[in-house]
């Protein structure tokens, strides 16, 4: 066991952050955030195309797949560079869809889509929930009938995140209404938000961040749209969830914001004289941080190190994902307790400081990981299922 | 970045964890409870130096297996597990490292050979009353005698101070601090039995104008704080990796508990509340582990580790609390019941939490390090 870094991993960092200091120009940033965090403009299109031109992207992917085939920890230490240099990336495309249809896809998938995430160049949004569909995934009704070569599909999804600017939704269809259980009974498809039955509508949430209600009226897909055997969609939907729930709890933004918090505080004069950092509640807040940032970096690489090795276990992946996402909350509001009135007030008031007003925005966005990307308290029952073998109760 | 145990690592691991599992159970223990017998287990003492590992950290030439601070704290980690009753960290860490590290030849060739074969014990005193910083001793101090010095004052919580052979000490000399190795049978030392909350014997020391003779001097004044703050540093770390096994043993026995017992007529790990509590306890554990190993890693790599030593204390702290309640709660009075292993636990898991500075303490000192720009992320 050794717990750090090789030279050639800091190396790696080292090359990223100064990539990035390049590649974020005040005008993306400024793109960015107006787009809440999400990206989708312009200039960021540009700036993901010019990742994949220079190999980012598939930094940890196997060189057969168009990747540079380093290990994914490399891969992390490359989606953790990018989230902290403030650019909203694309990860549920690169880093959970993609690499499910690398492993999963038919030819046509593998030869058509996979090198276009690579190259930055297509975005897929994830379609599983509906209105009467949350926790309960399995129950979801969106349904896909074989007619001919083809199928046909009809159905709303809810929170069809980043649908408005992707070219596919990875949707999760009922294609077995008499499954014995109802998990069974379920496929997955690739659908194009070209086709002309597609339509969204949007919700905008507490955060400002903008998701969708999605709308499948009578689309037709050929047979290669699916992915994946034909009532086998829960093990491809699961498997997903368990990548994303590993790129959800990113550490690089969190650490990079505690140490501008630092910087900050270091130089705030107090009323009455010497700095706010002096001040014995600001430094165990700080030091309450920092603990914490550091079990999630460890939790982090850990689950990438198991990557590479093949031994992921669901406990503690599942356990990544609690943590990170409750610890996000409480860093929020650490750091926010800190900085005080100016951490109220919305980046578009003039004057308003970045760093102080990014606290204001993600305060109000940190909700939604601990339900989304499958719910803490499920994770909760998988980790004392799968981690501790306690028996739970039927569902 | 490498999670994965080496095969000398994992050797290290099931010896341990075999040794220990064969020699130490809820029985075995309870002769110790409530002081009925020395806390002290001197057959699985010599089988644990049979089996090569009290020398597991020693080098080869003193008869040791050369070994790392790493495999050194598995066995630590393992000894928490079972709350084995042996001073190995008092013994091995506190004591025989700095010894090998700082010692001279002479000293080295009187006192590893026998560490390692566990015909000599060691053990340490690092603290005064109320004053917990083992690097400045206050109410200790030390003047020149001819070659040696002579040392008075006091020592509280010593391991296993009627049984070691040498006790390490630090004293104040002038603006600097020694470190010596005290015979315990020494002229002018007396001690007083603890009755500490683990049962662990531990002893006051009072020292009156005790003779220290010059081949016993493992520091001088200039290089003492040093050698104290090298010590202390790994004995923490120590602390955090007994936890991590105590902590880890508790939860698993809870969680066995719940797979078994009956309310309403249900298994009561099938209800969410309890399956959530446990869960917390699984994730608290797992930041405990992967910091408690960072901090070894880097000790064991010779690397500068003075923040992830804290930032593991922390989590020892805080886990080790966590834990032991969520162990209590969820087996209900069973958890207390004296004819139960638990509660030997808790004991264990709250002591490891104070030791050496609880959650607060490093905490505070973390963040005085934060203020000066010395624990950034990187
Ligand atoms: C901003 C945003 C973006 C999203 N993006 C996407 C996306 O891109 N694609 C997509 O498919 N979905 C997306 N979602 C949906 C998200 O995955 C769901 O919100 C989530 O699955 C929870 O479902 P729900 O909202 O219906 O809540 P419900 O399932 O109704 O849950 C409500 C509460 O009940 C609890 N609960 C439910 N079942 C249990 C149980 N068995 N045991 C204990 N407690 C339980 C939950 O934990 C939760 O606290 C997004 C949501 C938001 C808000």
């Amino acid at each position: 066991m050794k717990v750090e870094f090789t030279a050639a991993q800091d190396a790696l960092r080292k090359e990223l952050r100064s990539y990035f200091e390049q590649l974020m120009t005040p005008e993306l940033s400024a793109e960015c955030d107006e787009a809440m965090g999400e990206g989708g403009g312009p200039l960021w299109r540009e700036a993901l195309r010019q990742m994949g031109k220079d190999g980012w992207i598939g930094v940890g992917w196997p060189k057969e797949l168009g990747g540079r085939g380093m290990s994914p920890i490399e891969q992390f230490i490359f989606v953790e560079e990018v989230m902290r240099a403030g650019y909203p990336f694309p990860f549920l495309t690169t880093e959970s869809v993609g690499p499910q249809l690398a492993e999963f896809g038919n030819e046509s998938q593998k030869r058509d889509i996979v090198p276009k995430i690579l190259a930055g160049e297509c975005l897929i949004a994830i379609g599983y929930s509906e209105p009467g569909a949350g926790t309960d995934l399995a129950s979801l009704k969106t349904s896909a009938v074989k007619d001919g070569d083809e199928w046909v599909i009809n159905g709303q999804k809810m929170w069809t995140s980043l649908a408005h600017f992707c070219d596919y939704v990875w949707l999760a269809c009922r294609t077995d209404p008499d499954a014995a259980k109802p998990h069974k009974g379920i496929s997955m498809f690739m659908v194009p938000t070209s086709d002309p039955g597609w339509s969204c509508s949007p919700v905008v949430t507490l955060g400002g961040v903008r998701t969708n209600a999605t709308f499948y009226d009578n689309i037709r897909v050929p047979a290669d749209a699916m992915v994946g055997e034909l009532n086998g969609g829960w093990k491809l939907i699961t498997s997903q969830l368990n990548r994303e729930r590993l790129s959800l709890v990113n550490f690089g933004p969190t650490a990079e914001m505690f140490n501008n918090v630092v910087r900050w505080a270091q130089q705030m004069e107090m009323p009455a004289g010497g700095k706010l950092i002096d001040e014995p509640w600001v430094q165990i807040n700080l030091a309450k941080v920092r603990a914490g940032v550091e079990a999630l970096k460890l939790v982090c690489y850990k689950q990438a190190w198991a990557m590479s090795e093949g031994t992921l276990e669901m406990a503690d992946a599942s356990a990544a994902k609690v943590y990170g996402s409750e610890f996000f909350i409480e860093v929020y509001r650490l750091l926010g307790e800190i900085i005080g009135q100016a951490s109220l007030i919305n980046r578009k008031t003039e004057g308003a400081n970045a760093m102080a007003s990014r606290i204001e925005r993600l305060y109000r966005t940190a909700s939604i990981i601990t339900f989304g990307g499958g719910t803490n308290e499920i994770q909760r029952d998988i980790i004392s299922a799968a981690g501790l073998w306690m028996p739970r109760a039927t569902r | 970045m490498d999670f994965g145990f080496s095969e000398q690592q994992r050797d290290v691991q099931n010896l341990a964890r075999q040794i220990l599992g064969d020699n130490v159970s809820p029985e075995s223990l309870a002769q110790y409870d409530g002081y009925k017998a020395d806390r002290f287990d001197k057959a699985l003492w010599d089988k644990l130096a049979e089996a090569g590992l009290l020398g597991l950290a020693v080098a080869e030439e003193y008869g040791g297996m050369g070994f790392g601070f790493f495999e050194l704290a598995l066995l630590i980690e393992e000894a928490g597990r079972s709350i084995a009753p042996v001073p190995l960290s008092a013994h091995l860490v506190s004591a025989a490292l700095p010894i090998q590290q700082f010692g001279s030849a002479a000293q080295k060739q009187r006192y590893l050979p026998g560490v390692a074969s566990g015909q000599i014990m060691l053990s340490a005193a690092l603290t005064e009353p109320y004053n917990e910083d083992p690097a400045q001793p206050i109410l200790t101090t030390a003047t020149a005698d001819g070659t040696g010095l002579r040392i008075s004052g006091d020592k509280t919580a010593v391991p296993f101070a009627h049984l070691a052979d040498r006790i390490v000490l630090s004293a104040k000399m002038g603006d600097g601090v020694v470190v010596v190795l005290l015979d315990p049978k020494a002229a002018g030392l007396s001690m007083t039995p603890m009755q500490v909350t683990t049962y662990e014997p531990q002893f006051a020391l009072s020292l009156d104008n005790v003779s220290i003779a010059a081949e016993d001097i493992l520091a001088s004044a200039d290089r003492g704080r040093e050698v104290m703050q090298w010590l202390t540093e790994r004995t923490s770390v120590a602390l955090c990796a007994h936890q991590l096994g105590a902590s880890d043993k508790a939860m698993r026995m809870t969680a066995s508990y719940t797979a078994e017992r009956k309310q309403f007529g249900v298994l009561i790990s099938t209800f969410q509340a309890v399956g959530h509590r446990a869960a917390n306890c699984f994730i608290d554990v797992e930041c405990l582990r992967l910091n408690t190993y960072q901090a070894v890693s880097r000790l064991d790599g010779g690397l500068d580790a003075s923040n992830e030593v804290q930032i593991a204390k922390i989590w020892a702290g805080d886990v080790g609390h966590r834990v032991s309640y969520a162990a209590q709660h969820l087996h209900g009075g069973t958890g207390i019941d004296r004819d139960y292993p638990l509660w030997r636990y808790c004991t264990w898991l709250r002591y490891n939490e104070i030791s050496l500075g609880s959650s607060a303490k490093n905490l505070a000192s973390l963040g005085k390090r934060i203020a000066a720009g010395e624990a950034f992320c990187r």
